[in-house]
């Protein structure tokens, strides 16, 4: 009972953090809005050729953004040392980091479900495609935010070079970036078959991101 | 065997079989040189950029060995704590991408003349190239620390990770239809390359081994000395 107490309270108080900086929030949407912009700037506003590149380009930009948010998982907590008073407070750092991993991806990737049908209409998706992207997107995103997990834990003491974190999260995402989009345009038993990859990539990642996130986040505790 | 864990054991048997290796190694790609120039035939498509086989597969072979070798060792240093396998995946680390390098150039000159361009999105080609680019960031990832104790720990988390790669690489012929051939060697059936082809391969394969395992030692236990001088 009592660690189920310590679980809502992280909870809530990622909630309150996230409330409170909700600013934060809305610039990775602007990012992501203002970086389809500017590949239509870039490319020239021809609805023909979005029509068959916009899930690409929609995809890579949500990579981009979830880029973004590498910094938002352990980073201050390890800073000001909060995250020690999460583990006396009776949780692993395996629990932490999964509700971290839901928090991270209530707060900062369900919101794309606003802001991805805008993307298509500013691109021209047809509309048969877009449920098909929100279901890539929601198999797809908590892959991503699982890697940026990886990713973030890793480079808690890092303090050299700051863009080997994006290229972690960017060459461990190569297979979901391949599986979504090569979703967009494909026959029925190919989608399933994608679908079913796509999960099982998954629940890989739900099942390694844990164990991985915690050893890297005890080994910066002992070396800080 | 403890010399595989142990810097000073590696240090004395390293300094018994390195001169030995030295000139296997030379002997070796000299002999297989000779055999892929002059004792092996032409083929009847590909005609002489056959021969770029001699080095191609080589290489692939050991840019996949080497990381495979590398997560054995941090699997191994992480599980029993033993810092000189971190040492060795950090050595190893340059080699293996070297020979993943040496593999995507050869690939390409091979491609341009056969498949008639230089690079295609094909599955074994991409795969090889994010193993590249794996080994860039494990190299980066360790120098991107000030703690150098830390950051060989961390990378050899990453070096785990990264390993999902390697069965990818493996497989990628099987799984989808490649422009690249699918694997023409196995142990289990007979291969089906024509034994006049196959004896300078072999011999170029343990004979590049023999080279990466002489840099590899050289690299060690410049490694070693480095972390004395440190201390």
């Amino acid at each position: 009972m009592r660690s189920i107490n310590s679980i809502l309270a992280l909870f809530s108080r990622e909630f309150l953090i996230t409330y409170r900086n909700f600013a934060d929030i809305l610039s990775i949407f602007l990012f992501f809005l203002l970086g389809i912009m500017i590949f239509v700037f870039s490319i020239g506003p021809n609805s023909e050729i979005f029509n068959q590149i916009g899930i690409g380009i929609i995809w890579t930009l949500i990579l981009f953004s979830n880029n973004l948010t590498l910094r938002k998982f352990y980073q201050d907590d390890f800073n000001d040392g909060s995250i020690i008073l999460f583990h006396m407070s009776g949780l692993s750092y395996e629990i932490i980091v999964l509700i971290k991993l839901i928090a991270i991806w209530l707060f900062f990737q369900i919101p794309f479900f606003i802001i991805i049908p805008i993307a298509t209409i500013l691109l021209n998706i047809e509309i048969f495609n877009i449920k098909i992207i929100f279901l890539s997107f929601l198999i797809g995103s908590p892959i991503l935010t699982s890697i940026a997990s990886i990713s973030g834990s890793m480079n808690l003491l890092n303090n050299k070079n700051f863009a080997i974190g994006s290229l972690i999260v960017m060459i461990l995402s190569i297979p979901i970036i391949i599986f979504n989009v090569g979703m967009i345009n494909a026959s029925e038993e190919v989608i399933k078959a994608q679908l079913s990859i796509l999960l099982g990539i998954l629940f890989f990642f739900l099942a390694i991101t844990p164990w991985i996130s915690a050893a890297c986040i005890k080994l910066a505790l002992q070396n800080k | 065997m403890k010399f595989l864990i142990n810097p000073n054991r590696f240090n004395k048997f390293s300094d018994l079989i390195l001169k030995p290796f030295i000139f296997i190694s030379i002997f070796l790609l000299i002999l297989g040189l000779f055999f892929a120039f002059y004792l092996s035939p032409n083929d009847y498509q590909q005609g002489s950029t056959v021969r770029i086989m001699y080095i191609h597969v080589p290489s692939a072979w050991l840019a996949l060995l080497t990381f495979l070798i590398m997560t054995i060792y941090s699997i191994v240093g992480l599980t029993f704590k033993i810092p000189f396998s971190f040492i060795i995946t950090s050595a190893i680390a340059p080699i293996g991408a070297t020979f993943t390098v040496i593999c995507l150039i050869t690939g390409s000159l091979w491609g341009k003349p056969m498949w008639g361009t230089w690079w295609v999105w094909d599955a074994r080609l991409t795969s090889v190239a994010i193993l590249f680019f794996v080994y860039l960031i494990v190299i980066f990832l360790k120098n991107s620390f000030t703690n150098i104790l830390l950051g060989e720990k961390i990378t050899a988390i990453f070096v785990i990770v990264g390993s999902i790669n390697l069965p990818i690489i493996k497989f990628s012929v099987d799984w989808w239809n490649t422009l690249h051939q699918p694997a023409s060697i196995s142990k289990l059936s007979a291969s089906s390359i024509d034994p006049s082809m196959l004896r300078p391969l072999i011999i170029m394969t343990v004979a590049f081994t023999f080279i990466g395992l002489v840099i590899a030692i050289l690299r060690i236990k410049a490694e070693i000395l480095d972390r004395k001088i440190d201390k």
